[in-house]
């Protein structure tokens, strides 16, 4: 950066003025303003393409059919220096341990499992052997590798950081693993043997019993996403009897309540009153304010842990990158888990990433013009930029796909027209008086949720790398 | 027997050629000229109206964050950093006292690496400041499962390590390894401990810095509007308005001008079929706007090279312009990119890069022209972006529009004897040897309404061997 001393110009010149300066000249004419400008302003495509549904009074009941929970979670674990440790409490994650209401006994149960490491390429377990371990993925990814129908190897699934495998171990039945599993990047894991559980279920009943009980009613007629069956009969000849069914429903099924962005407007009452012109002041304090609102809108629909969308994805729907960066590959596995999937949101980083990786491929993705911009697509869905999206220090991310509309079963967003004062959809100023110190107050909220109707609707690709090597 | 020369001698029966033309009128071009481009640039941008002769760009306020670039001398090859550039980083900025800073400059030392040396690692103490001459490093940073992972690329006049002079801080976060070969100018805390005893003004400016930190602010540097969201039952709401920036730039209209001298007799006489003024006119506007093409890229003041903020200059990765860096510099402008500009070489140099990896990127088409597009965004040509010496050039993104906070270009319509939109020709008068003059002004300029409207990808090679 160069220094050049701008007074030093006009100095000189000002020994052989003629005329008028342009200086001088301009105390007499009027700058044309550009409204304030603000930088945090973004597309905020997720609303924009999101389908908004008015609620009446607040709330958004999503109704669905009956779910019989087989939902794995995903284990929390807590660290101290390199010793990690799983949240007793977490383990009610182990489909085994649902609802088992003894804190005493997952402590002791967390207490046995051991810390081992694993390097890339290890193989922590492998088909065939006798199953005798519960392992739970403390950090790191690992493969679990089937046997194709030619007996070559198949990658069956990705686990990650808190998934687990081997809970079948808990009933105390004697398997063999039906899969390998290997290690993909280092690996920590935490590993419970079946003895210890034996010599824990010697001396805790209520953990026996439990178990025993589990694998009693795991048995209930249910499809693949674990709905409750309609029995239906097809395909028969004759006169069999035909089955009766009905449809059960969920009996408390979600609540979305509208959350709100709020915040007080204040303006003086002389700015308010005085300097309108060209641009009416209070005008621009609330556009800005809204813009504000809105961004933060758009955060909180992505990133809130009651209803944002990368807390409110089904756990099935999570799927890992297969080496890190997000590749072709990757997005295939992610649209393939739905039907229609309207568009995917990614941060911008992660889509410069992915082009990289399509790059390295010799494949150039298409583009699509949405609402006049050029993004690029991916088999035709568009690949949209939200810098919502958080990118952890080391570099990872997650790229979101998702079908929309109440129509189609899928993601929602909620809001409630109609509201007093309202300046925009579901977003409205009350004026809240004037202090003694001749300030203006406006009282700015946004009311908005976003509602998932069935979980199959949202996918995440999580440990996206955008960091390149 | 025929005579080549006899048959020529042969009287002609009907008229020639030559003797017709004497008859004929001749058709003639208009005076054509090289110098005119496509000009793209001036096609893409929305033009605003500057009524007073000024604009001014009203943002709000924002917290200086951005660390500057730092410029060196060097004699033969010893390299030196300017002084009062020095307050380019963060903790120095606003410090007057130049003698202070030359003594500062007079104790970095100046190191030399090899690509691929490592110049910082991370876990070391961090206990020097580093600047970087010239040359290209690469920040290395862990990876989620423990691999390596580039955090960015720090070039020619960027620093690191501006901390240290606060006081030794803890270790280093990351890890620096030279690409190219790379000086850099070092400066460890003792030295800048002994200088300390010499210039107390720094330490305590230094310590005003660090008391000051600045007022709240978003991930751009803006000031803070307080929001609460997702709260429930009756918190204090907090209270909030958005403040501007006090002293706002203001962008006055540039002039491109000329004198048009034509003697009057030509002006007078030679006007079938072409009007002589007219012709000379035409050419001249045409140089005219290819020099405010050339200013609104170019300008110190306004242009668009060296108005991009820093944050939005990134440096290829290797060299050439590769499809990475494309999509690296479109992660820069990610909000409703408009078009790239490059000059036509890199233009060249971008279709070499993704041949070789087998890359067809599609065309599109803008204004009835196919123009080649990454990623959907039109890549236009502009000769008026530099090449150096070297060999290297930049590829500039852009954003245009007033509405979406973009790129606009300035100018005021409703000019006496307005020849073209924001372009007048003035009767001068004619002097005493017949010749007529004319005032051909062009009037305009550009403004850069937020700054990541503009991204530019600096330091792209054009010629390299592969």
């Amino acid at each position: 950066m160069t220094v050049t001393d701008p007074d030093l110009v006009p100095d000189e010149a000002e020994q052989h003025r003629h005329s008028l300066s342009t200086a001088a000249a301009r105390n007499l004419a009027s700058t044309t303003k550009s409204t304030p400008q603000m930088q945090g302003i973004s597309p905020r495509w997720l609303l924009r393409k999101l389908p908004w549904v008015a609620t009446q009074a607040g709330t958004y009941r999503v109704n669905r059919r009956l779910t019989y929970a087989l939902g794995d979670g995903r284990v929390s674990f807590t660290s101290t220096g390199a010793d990690i440790r799983v949240i007793p409490q977490e383990l009610r994650e182990l489909p085994v341990l649902r609802d088992f209401p003894e804190d005493d006994v997952l402590v002791a149960l967390a207490d046995r499992f051991r810390q081992r490491e694993f390097q890339p390429g290890d193989v922590l377990v492998s088909a065939g052997d006798r199953a005798e371990e519960v392992y739970l993925v403390a950090h790191g990814k690992v493969n679990k590798l089937g046997q194709g129908k030619y007996g070559d190897q198949t990658v069956l699934d990705t686990l990650a950081d808190g998934d687990h495998f081997g809970d079948e171990v808990m009933y105390g039945d004697e398997v063999e693993w039906e899969f390998t599993v290997k290690a993909l990047t280092p690996v920590i894991a935490l590993v419970l043997s079946w003895r210890d559980v034996q010599e824990l279920n010697g001396r805790a009943e209520a953990l026996r019993a439990h178990v025993d009980a589990y694998a009693r009613t795991s048995g209930k007629p249910q499809n693949k996403h674990g709905e409750a069956a309609i029995e239906i009969a097809s395909g028969h000849e004759g006169e069999p009897d035909l089955p009766a069914t009905y449809v059960d429903y969920e009996l408390s099924p979600r609540e979305y309540e509208l959350e709100v962005a709020q915040t007080v407007l204040r303006v003086h009452s002389r700015v308010a009153d005085l300097y309108n012109h060209p641009m009416n002041q209070t005008e621009q304090q609330l556009r800005l304010t809204i813009e504000a609102l809105r961004e933060r809108q758009e955060h909180e629909m992505i990133n809130n842990r009651r209803i944002g969308l990368l807390h409110n994805a089904d756990l099935k729907q999570r799927i890992h990158t297969r080496t890190g960066p997000p590749t072709p590959d990757d997005l295939d596995e992610l649209v393939s888990r739905r039907r229609k999937t309207a568009f995917m949101l990614a941060h911008p980083r992660a889509i410069a990433a992915f082009g990289r990786e399509a790059s390295k491929r010799g494949l150039y993705p298409g583009t699509a013009n949405v609402d006049g911009t050029q993004v690029v697509t991916w088999r035709g869905i568009p690949l949209l930029p939200s810098n919502k999206i958080p990118i952890s220090p080391q570099g990872t991310t997650s790229i979101l796909a998702m079908r929309v509309g109440e129509q189609d079963n899928g993601v929602i967003g909620l809001h409630q027209p109609g509201i007093p004062d309202e300046v925009q959809p579901s977003l409205n100023a009350r004026f809240m008086g004037i202090d003694e110190k001749a300030i203006v107050s406006y009282l700015v909220s946004a009311y908005f949720s976003v509602a998932v109707m069935v979980p199959d609707a949202l996918g995440i690709l999580e440990h996206v790398e955008i960091g390149r090597s | 027997m025929t005579d080549p020369d006899l048959e020529t001698e042969r009287p002609r029966l009907s008229l020639g050629t030559a003797a017709a033309r004497n008859l004929a009128t001749t058709t003639k071009s208009v005076p054509q000229m090289q110098g005119i481009t496509s000009r793209w640039l001036l096609k893409i941008l929305p033009w605003v109206e500057a009524k007073g002769g000024a604009f001014r760009v009203n943002r709000r306020l924002s917290y200086e964050i951005g660390d500057g670039r730092l410029t060196f001398t060097n004699i033969g090859a010893d390299v030196r950093v300017v002084p009062q550039e020095l307050t380019e980083l963060a903790l120095l900025r606003g410090y007057e006292d130049v003698e202070a800073l030359s003594a500062l400059a007079d104790r970095f030392t100046q190191h030399e690496y090899e690509p691929g040396a490592v110049i910082v690692e991370e876990g070391r103490p961090q206990n020097a400041v580093y600047l970087i001459a010239h040359g290209k490093v690469n920040k290395i940073g862990q990876g989620e499962y423990g691999d390596q992972t580039v955090l960015g690329t720090l070039a020619d006049g960027e620093h690191f390590g501006g901390d240290v002079l606060a006081g030794p801080q803890g270790e280093w976060e990351f890890t620096i390894k030279a690409v190219t070969p790379v000086i850099a100018l070092v400066l460890p805390w003792e030295t800048f401990e002994q200088l300390n005893g010499e210039a107390g003004g720094l330490r305590a400016h230094i310590q005003r810095m660090l008391a000051a930190g600045g007022g709240k602010s978003n991930a751009y540097g803006e000031a803070e509007i307080d929001i609460a969201s997702g709260h429930e039952g009756e918190p204090d709401l907090p209270g909030t308005y958005v403040d501007y920036e006090v002293a706002p730039r203001e962008l006055e209209l540039s002039v491109a001008q000329t004198v048009l001298r034509i003697h009057s007799r030509v002006a007078d006489l030679y006007n079938q079929p072409m009007d002589q003024v007219e012709q000379q006119l035409r050419l001249t506007i045409e140089a005219l706007r290819e020099r405010q093409e050339h200013e609104m890229v170019n300008n110190r003041d306004f242009g668009l090279l060296n108005s991009a903020d820093l944050k939005q200059r990134i440096h290829t990765r290797t060299g050439p312009p590769t499809p990475d860096d494309m999509d690296d510099l479109l992660a820069t402008v990610w909000k409703e990119p408009t078009a790239f500009l490059a000059h036509p070489r890199t233009i060249a140099a971008f279709g070499r890069e993704c041949s070789k990896r087998g890359i067809y990127p599609s065309t599109i088409d803008l204004n009835g022209h196919h123009v080649p597009a990454w990623r959907g965004v039109p890549v236009l040509p502009c000769n008026k972006i530099p090449v150096t010496r070297t060999r290297t050039s930049s590829i500039m993104l852009l954003r245009a529009g007033e509405q979406n906070q973009g790129v606009i270009g300035l100018h005021q319509t409703g000019l006496p004897d307005e020849y073209q939109p924001g372009l007048n020709v003035r009767f001068m008068g004619i002097n005493e040897k017949a010749i007529i003059s004319y005032l051909v002004s062009a009037y305009y300029s550009t403004a850069i309404l937020v700054p990541d409207a503009i991204g530019v990808l600096e330091h792209v090679e054009l010629g390299r061997e592969d």
